[in-house]
């Protein structure tokens, strides 16, 4: 039953079995390539290397035949596109994968021994209407074996279209419009295709663009480019054409291909194209990992192995027993046939398809889009999650968090609904830090917006700003009227060397003719510029008294990870700058000193709402949650406090140093459970330094990560045996989500990359989706384990009758069809029911699955499926409703014992029964066949009671009660279908079962109570005596 | 490397003296588990027991509490050869009759008239021999009616060792299926044995009958017919001695070295003509073939 993982980014050619290729060796040293960090050594060289090595102009470009030359050289400027598995290839791993090929193997059994039969068969066109019933019987091993194939077909089509179901709707994230690139070739800007852009183009990229390449950015104004899809920083960053950093990923020099230019414009030279790009090699490296497989899968194969081993353990001993027994060597290999087919389990294959699915569907309805069915459960195992933080954990918007103003920290709402404390909004000083906060900013609303919530709608501008603006918005209305009535006459926009930014207005009182001065930046460089402080409405010099006062607000912000803005103004003396005055900001010909200080605002991507309670749930479940960022680790860290990843009261080693005075050094790591882990440092750790880390700290935050580090720490926590999901939305997660044992992107703000890689797309990018996808998933196990119990305890009676059959020669008590109609009838419903269970206690608060412990299928299920349930009930009442039939017919037990070879004699028509009847061949089949049925009747009778014992594992059903209407249903559903089969006029020709007198179907109540109450008092045992030997020996 | 440790692994599976544990388990384990089953299992065929003596209870001694699948009785033929319901010999050849008649001899001894008139009661003909039980009272044990071996005439094997097999004109034995209780014809009428050509496929909806080839029969005892003194039968624990009545057939004059198939039916008003399925229930069909060159 192979779901197979999305493949649409895995490389076609690692599937190689010889070790010593040289291809496979090539193919593992790309793959550690690709693991190291980029190789870009552009932003350290010149712009005259840069150009030299690429053989282009700073001012005119490529000439077009270079341009052409080098498109053919390098290839189209795009990333290769996954290999796309073919459809058929994709079907036929449904048909043939994993589960199938046991009923593959039963149906060619079936196949096989209809040849042999067929083959020794006498001419059977002899006396055709004699012959029907030798016909019939014959074609029971056909008839088998094409009902074998339907099953393995069917089910293999039901998760084929489920899997493309939801790969239509990853289609339908995908819009791919074809993507401009403005380059400069031959002195001449030109519009061309991004996918004709070669190594040496000069480009030209503004705000709103998309970066077509990986560019070495020549000059630039104003430039910030927005890298969280690549880094998965918060914050746009500026582009300028120096070199800042060793670091490609770091400097300023380089902007990436698929990052966007959020504002500026900048020119560069193209150094990478497609896949040699750094987003391209992510995507690459994602598509070359191999993922495992998943644990359900793993189970299922573990429990096939089981079931074959039993099957061919069983097989084998009555081939054996009947060869010794002297039946004829063909009889021995119909047996064989027999009990291996009804070994198998038919109907399970369909029935945990239908459980996936039915479970996919609900988890759907709750915002949690299953890729691949198998994936379902993959979640219920997750022992821990590495969580990214941009978008995931965080809202990805920056939010004013806590002003600083009358000497006092504010704290604003960051809620996404506005549904936080407030502050005190009386305050003068907030009028006019507000004033400030709103003139002194560029950005401002898209138009046409004005129905949506304030924090819904789109801003221009930079992502503090934008912040700013709706802070302002929501707690003081519209700004663009305040803009209005205080309409700007200069400004001087952000600049690094100033690091403020202010502009000059004109007042809202119409008689009053002074300028007002607002100014907004770094806090110390505004502080600078201040002489005086506005407090409580008052302006009071700026003592040292205040300016500590300043300080310790501001460490105090900073260390909440928080960005940190200062806002000052001064109302310009009239007679200085009257009405007109012409302000230059290039020569600044005005006043910048001696303003008033307001306050400070802080600025943060605050966490989702819903995320530390989340994040408490998956802690009470035993999960551990791990955050991996590329962002800064004071900020990660403030989040993960935020949202309880590093949860309250616990120190990382820097905290007991900070705390106890003392070097970093001497703190013994094992003290601190916390731990803050920097990129750059994971970079230097060995394997075992890496396992160090992550078995020693249940909280732990890696910050500042690249892709591939993101990978490694994946495969560290894999390495230790836990089940690993990863969240995330942007390509810099896509190689882990791959390797992850279940990717979780996000369905709004994820990139492509990261929705092809991933395993589920949470459709509301809501952290908290997970929890019910672990609930689901946990939920999910449970019901399993019963459905497969239950299954599992109609098959083994479906043997026994074999068993005497051969070894005590009594008339067979229970035909093929009959197993069947079992199999495939009676018990789909029933044992998809059990699907619908709830939880019998709060899942959420015990430890997650131990892949290597909890099997899906242990020995105690086999033991109480197989040893206890099955001969209490099914095999017994069986038995006892075929004595009942044939000793009411005249054939006591006493004689049915060796009666078989003249029962079976097709000519003997006239054999004794123990009251002295005589009976022909066809009349004595029919009490036969009537015994089969009765036989069915009687399994069914006691699956009423097995499907309420399956309920639960551990509760009585008298405290989970009755309340699944599907297993209601499912009751009254296969005993109408044994009604069905038992009196339909004409099943005794099509199917040979015959109607049953009505007393009859009692013949299997005593058992059904039995097992009912034995089960009961099993669980009774199990809840009296908790680790006793009962729970020991039978709880599943 | 991971081979070594899956060998050592399977065998600390299978006993591990660390822990002392024989396939995962300790012997006080493996003791107590198996004495679970034990138990468990000896409990459940207690259970078992029990209530198939229950059941058993519930049975009547003389009579099975259903009876409605032999509503027709079946009809089977002797002499039969192993699988098949064929005679095929050769008139020059005595072994290949020589069986046959063996056959017949061993089917008809415990008709001998000695042991009939020894073990059996001479009963009226052409009326059932009922021995009804009053109430609670059982009449038993039940007498039977005697079914003489010379009733059978030149079949009886009596005169003719040989049965005709050796001239060609082959005695077929007739008799019908015992059941408890049954009474055959009506209101006074025997149930008798009609033997003709069977119809049968040659191919696609195409019959053929062997009418012709058939030639003269001779029914003993006169007619076919199954006395009414044989019945009730009242099964084998009440009527220890029943004679089962019979019916043979000669065939004086059946077209020789060719395949002759003949049906052989009941017939009697209350006998309902059986499911077209069975073809042994009311009936019965065989090939004879006589080889004489």
């Amino acid at each position: 039953m192979g779901y197979g993982r999305s493949d649409s980014y895995r490389v076609a050619t690692t599937q190689d079995k010889d070790d010593r290729s040289p291809k496979k060796k090539k193919g593992a040293k790309d793959m550690d390539d690709l693991k190291k960090e980029v190789p870009i050594t552009e932003h350290k060289m010149s712009i005259e290397e840069v150009c030299r090595k690429y053989q282009t102009d700073i001012v005119q470009g490529l000439t077009n035949a270079k341009a052409a030359e080098y498109l053919i050289r390098d290839g189209p400027n795009a990333l290769t596109p996954p290999p796309t598995t073919p459809e058929w290839v994709k079907f036929c791993r449904q048909l043939f994968g994993g589960f199938s090929v046991l009923l593959w193997t039963g149906a060619i059994l079936c196949f096989l021994a209809y040849a042999i039969q067929a083959a020794t068969e006498d001419d059977p066109s002899r006396s055709a209407r004699s012959h029907m019933f030798d016909r019939l019987s014959l074609c029971l091993q056909l008839y088998l074996g094409i009902v074998l194939t339907a099953v393995v077909v069917i089910t293999g089509c039901f998760s084929y279209f489920q899997e493309a179901k939801s790969s239509k709707i990853m289609e339908s994230f995908k819009n791919m419009v074809p993507q401009q690139a403005l380059v400069i070739r031959e002195g001449e800007k030109v519009q061309i295709n991004a996918e004709e852009v070669v190594g040496g183009d000069l480009v030209e990229v503004k705000g709103g663009d998309r970066i077509p390449a990986d560019i070495r950015v020549v000059s630039a104004h104003g430039c910030k480019v927005d890298n969280s899809s690549l880094t998965g920083e918060s914050e746009p960053q500026s582009r300028s054409p120096d070199c800042t950093h060793d670091n490609p990923l770091e400097t300023r020099n380089i902007a990436f291909f698929s990052t966007n230019c959020v504002e500026g414009t900048a020119r560069g030279i193209v150094i990478c194209t497609g896949d040699n790009t750094v987003m391209g090699r992510i995507a690459t490296l994602t598509s070359g990992l191999e993922t495992g497989k998943t644990p359900i899968a793993k189970e299922i194969e573990h429990f096939i192995h089981i079931i074959t081993g039993v099957a061919v353990f069983l097989g084998l001993t009555f081939f054996i027993l009947a060869i010794v027994l002297g039946y004829s060597w063909l009889e021995a290999v119909i047996f064989l046939i027999g009990i291996i087919v009804a070994n198998v389990p038919e109907g399970l294959l369909a029935t945990v398809t239908v459980c996936l699915t039915l479970t996919a569907k609900r988890m759907a309805k709750k915002n949690c889009l299953v890729k691949n069915l198998e994936a379902v459960e993959t979640l219920g195992s997750t022992s821990t999650i590495c969580s990214d933080k941009t978008g995931t954990l965080t809202q990805n918007r920056m939010t004013v968090a806590h002003m600083w103003f009358d000497n006092q920290i504010h704290e604003a709402d960051t809620t996404e609904d506005q549904s936080g404390a407030s502050f005190d909004k009386s305050s003068i000083t907030w009028i006019s830090l507000a004033r400030v906060a709103a003139l002194c900013n560029r950005a401002q609303f898209k138009a046409g917006q004005d129905q949506l919530p304030i924090l819904k709608r789109d801003v221009a501008g930079d992502a503090s700003e934008s912040a700013l603006l709706k802070c302002i918005e929501l707690s003081c209305g519209s700004v663009r009227a305040m803009r209005d009535r205080n309409k700007k006459v200069a400004e001087i926009p952000f600049n690094s060397t100033n690091k403020y930014q202010l502009s000059v207005h004109e007042t809202e009182d119409l008689n009053d003719n002074r300028y007002l001065l607002v100014m907004k930046g770094a806090p110390e460089r505004v502080l600078e510029c201040c002489s005086t402080i506005l407090v409580q409405g008052k302006e009071q010099p700026l003592d040292e008294e205040l300016k500590e006062a300043f300080q310790n607000a501001y460490m105090e912000l900073g260390g909440l990870g928080e960005r940190v803005l200062g806002f000052c103004h001064v109302l310009l003396p009239e007679d200085q700058y009257p009405k007109g005055f012409a302000f230059d900001t290039d020569d600044v010909n005005f006043q910048t000193k001696d303003l008033c200080f307001v306050g400070l605002m802080s600025m943060i991507d605050p966490p989702r709402a819903a995320v530390p309670d989340a994040v408490g749930k998956c802690r009470s479940a035993g999960i551990k949650v791990i955050m991996v960022t590329g962002d800064h680790p004071i900020t990660a860290k403030a989040i993960a406090k935020g949202v309880g990843i590093i949860s309250e009261g616990n120190e990382t080693v820097e905290d007991i140093a900070a705390r106890l005075n003392i070097p970093v050094s001497q703190v013994n790591p094992r003290d601190a459970k916390a731990c803050v882990c920097h990129g750059t440092d994971l970079k230097d750790l060995s394997q075992d330094q890496m396992d160090d880390i992550l078995r020693n700290h249940t909280e732990i935050v890696f910050a500042r990560t690249s892709p591939q580090q993101k990978l490694i720490i994946v495969e560290g926590c894999q390495r230790l045996g836990a089940i690993v999901a990863v969240t995330g939305d942007g390509v810099n997660d896509s190689p882990a989500l791959k390797k992850a044992d279940i990717g979780v992107a996000m369905g709004i703000s994820g990139s492509d990359v990261s929705k092809q890689a991933a395993d589920m797309i949470l459709l509301d990018d809501n952290f908290a989706s997970i929890v019910t996808g672990v609930e689901e998933g946990r939920l999910i196990f449970d019901n399993l384990k019963k459905s497969i119990a239950y299954t599992l305890t109609s098959n083994i009676p479906e043997i026994t009758p074999f068993l005497l059959f051969i070894i005590v020669n009594i008339p067979l008590p229970l035909g093929t069809i009959t197993i069947l109609c079992i199999d495939l009838g009676t018990d789909m419903v029933p044992a998809i029911s059990l699907a619908y269970e709830a939880a019998e206690s709060d899942i959420m608060k015990r430890q997650p699955r131990n892949p290597f412990r909890d099997k899906l299928v242990n020995e105690r299920l086999i033991s109480i499926a197989y040893g206890q349930i099955v001969t209490a009930g099914f095999a017994l009442g069986g038995f006892f409703a075929y004595f009942v039939i044939l000793a009411e017919n005249g054939f006591l037990p006493t004689t049915l014992v060796g009666i078989r070879l003249n029962w079976d004699d097709r000519s003997c028509n006239d054999l004794e029964d123990t009251y002295g009847q005589q009976w022909t061949y066809e009349q004595r089949k029919i009490v036969e066949f009537t015994c089969h049925t009765a036989f069915f009747v009687s399994i069914v009778v006691v699956q009423w009671a097995d499907v309420i014992i399956c309920k639960t594992r551990r509760n009585s059903v008298f405290q989970q009660g009755m309340r699944n209407k599907i297993l209601i249903f499912g009751l009254f559903e296969e005993t109408a279908l044994a009604a069905f089969l038992s009196y339909c006029p004409g099943m005794d020709v099509a199917l040979r079962m015959y109607p049953l007198k009505p007393s009859w179907w009692f013949c299997a109540f005593p058992y059904s109570f039995l097992i009912f109450v034995y089960d009961e008092v099993r669980k009774l045992l199990i809840r009296r005596n908790p680790g006793g030997w009962v729970e020991r020996e039978t709880y599943y | 490397m991971s081979k070594d440790g899956e060998k050592s692994g399977w065998k600390e599976y299978i006993w591990n003296p660390r822990t002392r544990e024989f396939m995962g388990r300790t012997a006080s384990s493996w003791g107590l588990i198996l004495l679970f089953y034990v138990v468990f299992y000896i409990f459940l065929a207690g259970l078992f027991a029990l209530t198939m003596y229950v059941m058993l209870q519930t049975l009547d001694d003389y009579k099975p509490t259903w009876q409605d699948r032999l509503a027709t009785p079946g009809m089977v033929i002797r002499p039969k050869s192993d699988e098949t319901y064929e005679i095929v010999y050769d008139t020059r050849n005595t072994e290949t009759w020589d069986l046959y008649a063996q056959a017949l001899d061993k089917f008809l001894t415990p008709y001998n008239n000695s042991l009939q008139t020894e073990k059996n009661k001479e009963c009226t003909p052409d009326e059932y021999f009922l021995q009804e039980d009053t109430g609670d009272v059982k009449n038993n044990p039940k007498r039977s009616c005697q079914f003489n071996r010379t009733i059978l005439e030149a079949c009886s094997g009596i005169n003719d060792r040989y049965y005709g097999y050796q001239i060609g004109q082959p005695c077929i034995i007739i008799k019908l299926n015992r059941v408890i209780g049954m009474l055959p014809g009506k209101d006074g009428q025997a149930p008798f044995v009609t033997c003709a050509a069977k119809k049968y496929k040659i191919g696609k909806d195409q019959w053929r009958e062997d009418t012709d080839k058939i030639g003269e029969m001779v029914y003993f005892p006169p007619n076919g017919i199954f006395n009414l003194m044989y019945y009730p039968y009242y099964g084998k624990k009440a009527q220890v001695n029943y004679s089962q009545p019979l019916v043979a057939v000669k065939f004086l004059n059946i077209t020789t070295n060719e395949d002759v198939n003949i049906e052989c039916r009941i017939n009697a008003t209350n006998i309902p003509i059986g499911s077209e399925r069975d073809k042994f229930a009311g009936r019965v069909s065989f090939k004879l073939r006589i080889n004489t060159k």
